[in-house]
């Protein structure tokens, strides 16, 4: 009889005993649940948003295996028609592109597509575009200035009919298109894809971007074979310098590389949220063992065997698993679609201009979460499960025993928990460890930290002891004291509260550190009293161009004193496309740049002469110091520039090099400005400069002119949407924390009815009964929150200087905010009193002789 | 009647460590039960008759001695052996009852033949058998709290039957009931005991489970004397 079937009996008795105490088996599958959800919302998030991504970039790229691209200025028009009527490399269609905005649809992107009808079928299944009257829809392109044709689903939602006409806007100027009729997608997939589609013909498309003579890129089909690379050795000899061939896939993989980061952060804090939820699951399965340790006795006594009673602990912990992960599973579908709008804001925000219409739910991350759900509360059980084991037949220990040795192991415990944490440090600090590597070293920080609990409760309750004893007399004594002299149970509980609290104050010192740190950088590296720039589509990426009349027009205002002209573009390099940034500024323009290496005094000098300085996460993701040289492919070719210095830079994550304009004029033909930054005369009002600078711009102008307060507003403004999913992950992570300091506080002190009850015999008022038991939680509350404090630092520690650094490369200041500390005790205080009240409540009203004869 | 003693106990000894020191319990304790004997064991509390019945059941093992069950040295055995033995020859009655909680009257009675491998209809018969015979087949689908202490320990009598163990070990069986439920339970144990031939050695303080005892044995000071 070794089978997990058998005894039948034996099962159905264990799967009873949970029903016994619902509302501690009940809290505990809300907290995991709760923790699948978490991590089911964020997988399913990531996934949505990255596939939209890919299939628009599919879409886009169509069927093409290798893409001609240029820099700034795109790819003179004459590549192409060398390439089909002197190397008749047929298989190529030529692309001008641009993501633009429509005024009369704020917060929605559309990507305005020009493509040549003639060369396009092997390229890209446009669906079958339907037009009105049945005309050929590619003819009405060719035929119709300014006609474009809309998704269909795009346009059922904005309410687009064919005839309408659409207002776009192109950096700065204001295009009226006509729409022709409606790409209708072959399936939902394409349905997807064309989302947020604007269909032209290439002529229209280079009109309207003001793109003429010039082409966005050049796609090419180049059969696989030993006849590819003679192919493209070809075609690359005939492209003019600062364009280039590249791989259509590598181009793809360009940013999913760049949100991966972020994905990754996104996933370790949902993991987080997780973990506080086993903790939660290992302190309610150890505690459900604890409590029927008497019975466990009694079943070994009649011949059950140590394997069995196993087998019937995990198969509780599995029926746990199995309702949570389930419950999980349904909520993490509706946290989902909450989420997926967050992930693909900031996305947006930071990278690339997505569009998400609905969550898509697959079935590899259904899988991954119940497999998670399910594996991690049987893992969570296994410890209690082998404590169940050890319970001796020699029917009961006495419980004084059993204390006492819970108290005697405290120190070596303690002692096993400074190794972990030092086994943690040293994972953490290993030379070239990965992501892989951070995790592992975070899970051991906190196992140690579990492990410390004991030690630390005894000593913390001594001392609440001594001072609550002296304020409050006795009962305050009695209170803090059952602390410790119910350790065996106590630990466990309070190490889970403890790591569950600590998550919060961990990810909310985290948030913190990076908002302050961001608010430092803005101070310093903002140093112009007015910024103008053309709005863009993606936040961080100021690659829309200003009217040069118009920047001139402001320049030359009254009350301007010094402009700094900024030019951001993408410009490809052998390692894939950099953001590469140009600025024409006096000395004044660089007294903002706070140089992780490098001298600040040569800066200048050193930009003038050829070098450029890059932006920390680029000098960590390209393995760079001062001294290396960064590759890029310029109008004249590739050119190799010194590494001058590395600057903190917290406005990309991908990274970014500067250099001078001069030098940047003398390497590219792009003459465009992307903003400007204007110094305020002395004695001017920067209030009324924005007032007179937006009139001498003039009313239609699509330009954002803002002061430096309020451009530095507007960025706390993206960081704070950028954290909008880190801060519902922190939320969750709390409700998580809460669950789990009711319910284990609920059922310790439930469990205590007998020993309540011989105080009411002593005469002990109903109402005292209430204070010794709030009083109680309160203390075990008041521990947990006091020690989540030090470990949400710890973890905070390894979240900013580990984590985060070995995902984007950034460097944090460590800010500690009182407020969150603050907030982990009053939520574990407050959970702990909340906690206390049920039991009290019905302590105080259970009936003596009941309550004396024990459960 | 096979005349060979079904419990013996050859110079055993029993000594716990306490920290430092050493508390013995038993001292050289010999021993012969007979089959179908019910032997008493009377002693003041913490005199060790609790752990004697634990060192016959193979629940603990002696420092020094032998313990033979049936012919089988129960100290000798490993620990899944041990389980199994107690399984398949051993029936307890504890003073706390200690039937489970979660399972019906009638389920903690298929509990101990489930776990020998006897499932089904058969099973239950035997099972439903022993609970006519305790005068509790109406409460068969009770679960253990909705019972007095008098009725807990008659299940837990017909609990300790039900495998057809040869040996029954009792520890205070009246210890935790009134004196009328004390005499029922007594009866009980008493004549289905006789009537199935079945071995029982009682520690107690009553001298209710003395008067039906065929044997009186008193611990003290860690030895056994006759009463």
């Amino acid at each position: 009889m070794t089978s997990f079937l058998r005894p039948s009996i034996l099962r159905r008795a264990s799967l009873r005993s949970l029903t016994l105490h619902p509302w501690q088996v009940g809290l505990s599958v809300l907290g995991i649940a709760l923790g699948v959800a978490v991590v089911l919302a964020v997988d399913l998030a990531n996934t949505t948003a990255r596939d939209a991504f890919a299939l628009f970039a599919d879409t886009i790229a169509g069927r093409a295996t290798h893409v001609i691209v240029g820099g700034p200025s795109g790819v003179p028009e004459d590549v192409y028609r060398r390439l089909r009527v002197e190397l008749g490399v047929r298989p190529s269609a030529p692309v001008v592109e641009r993501d633009v905005s429509a005024p009369a649809y704020p917060g929605v992107a559309f990507h305005l597509l020009g493509v040549d009808p003639f060369a396009e079928p092997p390229f890209r299944s446009l669906g079958n575009p339907e037009t009105p009257g049945g005309l050929r829809p590619l003819a009405i392109l060719l035929t119709r200035p300014n006609s474009v044709l809309v998704a269909r689903d795009t346009a059922r939602r904005l309410r687009i009919a064919a005839g309408d006409d659409l207002v776009i806007r192109v950096g700065i100027a204001h295009r009226r298109l006509t729409v022709v009729g409606e790409l209708t997608p072959a399936d939902e997939l394409s349905a997807q894809a064309f989302e947020s589609l604007l269909l032209t013909d290439i002529a229209t498309a280079q009109e309207l971007l003001s793109m003429g003579g010039r082409l966005s890129r050049i796609d090419l089909i180049v059969a696989p074979g030993a006849a590819a690379r003679e192919t493209l050795a070809r075609i690359g000899a005939v492209l003019p310098a600062g364009v280039d061939v590249v791989s259509a896939r590598a181009r793809a993989d360009a940013v999913e590389q760049l949100t991966r980061a972020f994905r990754v952060n996104l996933s370790a804090l949902s993991l987080l949220a997780l973990v506080v939820g086993l903790f939660l699951v290992y302190n309610a399965m150890t505690f459900s063992v604890v409590q029927r340790r008497e019975l466990f006795g009694v079943l070994r006594a009649l011949g059950v065997g140590r394997r069995e009673v196993f087998i019937l602990v995990l198969g509780e912990a599995l029926a746990i698993g199995i309702v949570a992960t389930l419950l999980g599973v349904g909520l993490g579908i509706v946290l989902g679609h909450g989420l997926v709008r967050l992930v693909a804001r900031t996305i947006n925000d930071l990278y690339a201009t997505i569009t998400v219409s609905s969550l898509a739910v697959s079935p590899g991350a259904l899988a991954r979460a119940v497999a998670l759900g399910i594996a991690g509360t049987v893992v969570a059980a296994i410890a209690p499960a082998l404590e169940a084991t050890v319970t001796s037949p020699r029917a009961v220990l006495a419980r004084s025993v059993i204390e006492r040795r819970a108290r005697r192991a405290a120190p070596r415990l303690g002692l096993l928990g400074v190794v972990t944490v030092g086994a943690g440090w040293g994972i953490l600090r290993m030379p070239g460890g990965g992501m892989p590597a951070a995790y592992a070293g975070l899970f051991a920080f906190l196992l140690g930290a579990a492990l410390l609990t004991p030690v630390a409760t005894i000593l913390l309750v001594a001392g609440i002891r001594a001072v609550a004893g002296r304020a409050l007399g006795m009962p305050a004594r009695m209170a803090a004291g059952a602390v410790v002299q119910t350790l065996s149970r106590t630990s466990v509980a309070l190490a889970a509260l403890t790591i569950a609290v600590a998550a919060t104050v961990g990810i909310g010192i985290m948030i913190q550190s990076f908002r302050e740190t961001v608010v430092r950088w803005l101070e310093a590296s903002l140093q112009a009293d007015v910024y103008v720039s053309s709005p863009s589509l993606v936040s961080n990426r100021p690659d829309a161009t200003l009217d040069p009349a118009l920047a001139a027009r402001l320049v030359s205002a009254p009350g301007v004193a010094h402009a700094n002209r900024l030019r951001a573009v993408r410009v490809p390099s052998p390692g894939g496309a950099v953001q590469l940034v140009a600025l024409d500024a006096d000395a004044r323009g660089y007294r903002g740049f706070r140089l992780k290496a490098g001298n600040a005094n040569t800066l200048r000098d050193d930009l003038a002469a050829g070098a450029v300085v890059v932006s920390e996460p680029f000098a960590y993701r390209r393995h760079l110091d001062v001294g290396s040289r960064v590759r890029l492919r310029t109008d004249r070719g590739e050119h190799d520039f010194a590494v001058a210095a590395v600057y903190y830079d917290y406005g990309s994550s991908e990274g970014t090099v500067l250099m001078s304009r001069a030098v940047y004029d003398r390497l590219w033909d792009d003459r465009e400005i992307s903003s400007l930054g204007l110094y305020a005369a002395p004695g001017v009002d920067v209030e009324a400069l924005v007032a007179s600078l937006r009139a001498r711009a003039g009313a239609d102008a699509d330009v954002l002119i803002r002061s430096n307060r309020a451009l530095r507003t507007a960025s706390l403004a993206v960081f704070d949407r950028t954290f909008a999913v880190t801060i519902v992950l922190r939320h969750l992570a709390t409700i998580v924390a809460f669950l789990g300091v009711l319910s284990a506080l609920t059922a310790l002190v439930l469990e205590r009815s007998r020993e309540v009850a011989i105080l009411r015999a002593q005469g002990f008022t109903p109402r005292e009964v209430w204070r010794l038991v709030t009083g109680q939680t309160a203390v075990m509350g008041l521990v947990a929150g006091v020690l989540a404090i030090p470990v949400g630092i710890g973890l905070a520690l390894v979240l900013v200087f580990v984590i985060n650094q070995r995902s984007f490369g950034w460097t944090l200041e460590l800010e500690v905010p009182a407020r969150v500390l603050a907030q982990a005790v009053l939520l574990s205080v407050g959970a702990a009193v909340l906690a206390g009240l049920y039991p009290a409540r019905r302590l105080s009203r259970l009936g003596l002789p009941e309550a004396l004869r024990g459960e | 009647m096979d005349l060979a003693p079904l419990v013996e106990l050859r110079g055993v000894t029993k000594v716990y460590r306490e920290g430092e020191s050493e508390r013995v319990v038993l001292r050289g304790v010999d021993v012969s039960v007979a089959r179908g004997e019910f032997l008493a064991l009377l002693g003041r509390s913490g005199s060790g008759k609790s752990t004697l019945l634990n060192l016959i059941s193979g629940i603990d093992a002696p420092t020094t001695g032998d313990i033979l069950v049936d012919g089988t040295a129960v100290a000798l055995l490993s620990e899944s052996e041990r389980t199994r033995f107690r399984r398949h020859r051993i029936g307890f009655v504890f003073q706390f009852f200690n039937l489970i909680p979660t399972l019906t009257v009638l389920e903690n009675l298929l509990l101990p033949l489930e776990m020998i491998g006897r499932a089904g209809a058969a099973a239950r018969a035997e099972a439903e058998t022993l609970l006519h015979e305790v005068a509790l087949a109406d409460r068969r689908r009770a679960y253990p709290d909705r019972l007095s202490g008098g009725e807990q320990q008659r299940i837990a009598v017909a609990r300790a039957l039900v495998h057809d163990p040869e040996l029954i070990l009792a520890d205070e069986p009246t210890g935790n009931l009134d004196g009328e439920s004390a005499g029922v339970v007594l009866a009980l144990l008493a004549r289905l005991s006789r009537e199935r031939k079945k071995t029982v050695i009682a520690a107690t303080h009553s001298a209710e489970v003395a008067g039906v005892a065929s044997r009186l044995l008193v611990l003290r000071d860690g030895r056994l004397a006759p009463a």
